[in-house]
């Protein structure tokens, strides 16, 4: 087993998503599977689709990878069942390493609170501890250059600093496997390049990235290899 | 209970965070900020007091009405406040569930934690209406904290159960306000069971909180024990009720991201 040097392992995997929210159904499909125990998940049921139709991909720590395809192909879908936040139907997730999600940055920011409040906030759900996002707390705010703002509370916000300070928190984060998303369509030309030049560092570092973008410039800096995904299923990889 | 260590040991700082967001949010942007925590079951308790002393005058005690009945407000507000912050927490949160991974139980959680506080808060008050109105406080007055403790792990596992079934059926949240209206009428808040038929006590013990606040009561204003071998049964059945609704959670959990 190589497994020391692999970061991402996603081996047949299988999702499968209900086209209209049924949620009696699914309910009672949970009691029932409980108490069948073995469970038949593989047959479609009427508004039932394959988001994923069984994906293998192997991804080495340090190596950096990026997803392309169409909306809708099931990229963001892969990154929803690295990041935990969703489970397969069929077919196996294993990661090792400690997982940020760059997913739609700011998502977990709450409205009310100061831009300083919210790095302990988003931190926290990053996984990081308290002590260590106090110690970090200045290098996040220089890197965000948002400091003025930093007490104000974030819904006065404009789409560029919360995409800012979101950022700049995530990559503090000291996780090995970053996950991004479609992050950096909001950012000014400036930031763009701050970021870019983050991830091509972070990649030195040794980071495992994954990402999903339509930016080639990001893809084709940061990716050692692409993944073409469409309908579900692995079309072609190239080298970068 | 393992489980639920290995599981949170790690987010530890995330609940920390979220209890004390959930209390700075709370009494943000509020005048009397704090007072809230005191004002429901204060303000509850002088409305009974009113009603049952001026317009339609009952004894139900050879004590001072106020001490009955906020002896047994201060854990009911305890209870009515984790179970609306808890059950509505996950869907509220549906933009972090679907995006980010940690232990979805902080969520109802949190909330538990932040009644806690709010309960300690009122327990202040508590403490001066004890003073104020000269209750003979005996030893017995230490069984408040294990009939605490079992109201915790109670609170807790209606909490996990109600918000998880919440992300699948939104009736729950729906059905949250009136059920916990007619759950106080069944808890003897403003009445005691000491004074009813032995039929209609095996009913209302039905409700585990009849047994706790009812308690909860009697060890503080009126210095009575509790029997031993109901309060072991009682925490037995918490405790189990607990492991069911943390198993529950936890199959459940698996979905909330496709379903919420």
């Amino acid at each position: 087993m190589s497994s020391n040097n692999v970061a991402i392992k996603l081996e047949n995997l299988w999702k499968k998503y209900y086209r209209q929210n049924v949620f009696h159904r699914s309910l009672r499909e949970d009691v029932m599977n409980v108490m069948r125990l073995r469970r038949n998940n593989s047959n479609l049921k009427k508004n039932e689709f394959w988001a994923l139709k069984g994906i293998n991909i192997e991804v080495k720590k340090g190596e950096s990878i990026g997803f392309y395809g169409p909306n809708g192909a099931g990229k963001s879908t892969i990154l929803k069942l690295i990041a935990n936040v969703t489970y397969p139907t069929k077919g196996s997730v294993t990661v090792n390493g400690r997982v940020a999600p760059l997913i739609e940055i700011g998502a977990g920011f709450h409205k009310d609170l100061t831009g300083r409040e919210n790095i302990f906030m988003n931190g926290t759900i990053l996984g990081m501890k308290i002590a260590e996002i106090k110690e970090k707390m200045d290098s996040i705010i220089s890197f965000s250059e948002i400091e003025e703002f930093i007490d104000m509370s974030v819904k006065k916000y404009s789409s560029g600093m919360y995409l800012r300070l979101g950022f700049a928190i995530a990559i503090h984060s000291d996780a090995d496997i970053l996950l991004i998303d479609e992050i950096l369509a909001v950012g000014d030309e400036a930031f763009r390049e701050k970021c870019l030049n983050k991830a091509i560092e972070l990649k030195k570092d040794g980071k495992t990235m994954v990402i999903v973008t339509h930016n080639r410039d990001l893809i084709e800096k940061v990716a050692d290899r692409v993944i073409c995904i469409e309908r579900g299923r692995c079309m072609s990889i190239r080298k970068g | 209970m393992i489980v639920i260590y290995t599981r949170l040991k790690d987010y530890r700082d995330l609940l920390l965070v979220f209890i004390w967001r959930e209390f700075t949010i709370r009494y943000k942007q509020s005048f009397i900020g704090i007072l809230w925590a005191i004002l429901q079951p204060l303000s509850m308790m002088l409305l009974f007091t009113f009603v049952f002393t001026y317009i339609k005058p009952v004894k139900f005690s050879n004590y001072p009405y106020v001490l009955f009945l906020y002896s047994a407000l201060l854990p009911w507000s305890f209870f009515s406040s984790s179970v609306n912050y808890a059950v509505p927490s996950l869907t509220n949160h549906y933009n972090l569930i679907t995006k980010i991974y940690f232990p979805r139980e902080i969520l109802p959680l949190s909330g538990v934690f932040v009644a806690v506080i709010d309960f300690f808060i009122a327990s202040l008050v508590y403490i001066v209406l004890l003073i104020v109105f000269k209750a003979e406080i005996t030893w017995n007055v230490f069984w408040f904290i294990p009939l605490f403790l079992v109201l915790v792990i109670f609170v807790s596992s209606i909490c996990l159960i109600f918000s998880a079934l919440n992300v699948y059926y939104r009736d729950v949240k729906l059905a949250t306000g009136f059920v916990i209206q007619l759950w106080f009428f069944a808890t003897p808040i403003f009445y005691s069971i000491d004074k009813i038929s032995l039929k209609l006590k095996l009913i209302l013990f039905l409700n585990p909180l009849t047994f706790i606040i009812e308690n909860m009561r009697r060890c503080v204003v009126e210095g009575r024990g509790v029997i031993w071998w109901q309060f072991l049964l009682v925490l037995s059945l918490v405790v189990l009720l607990f492991i069911l609704a943390y198993r529950f959670f936890l199959i459940t959990e698996k979905k909330f991201a496709d379903v919420i």
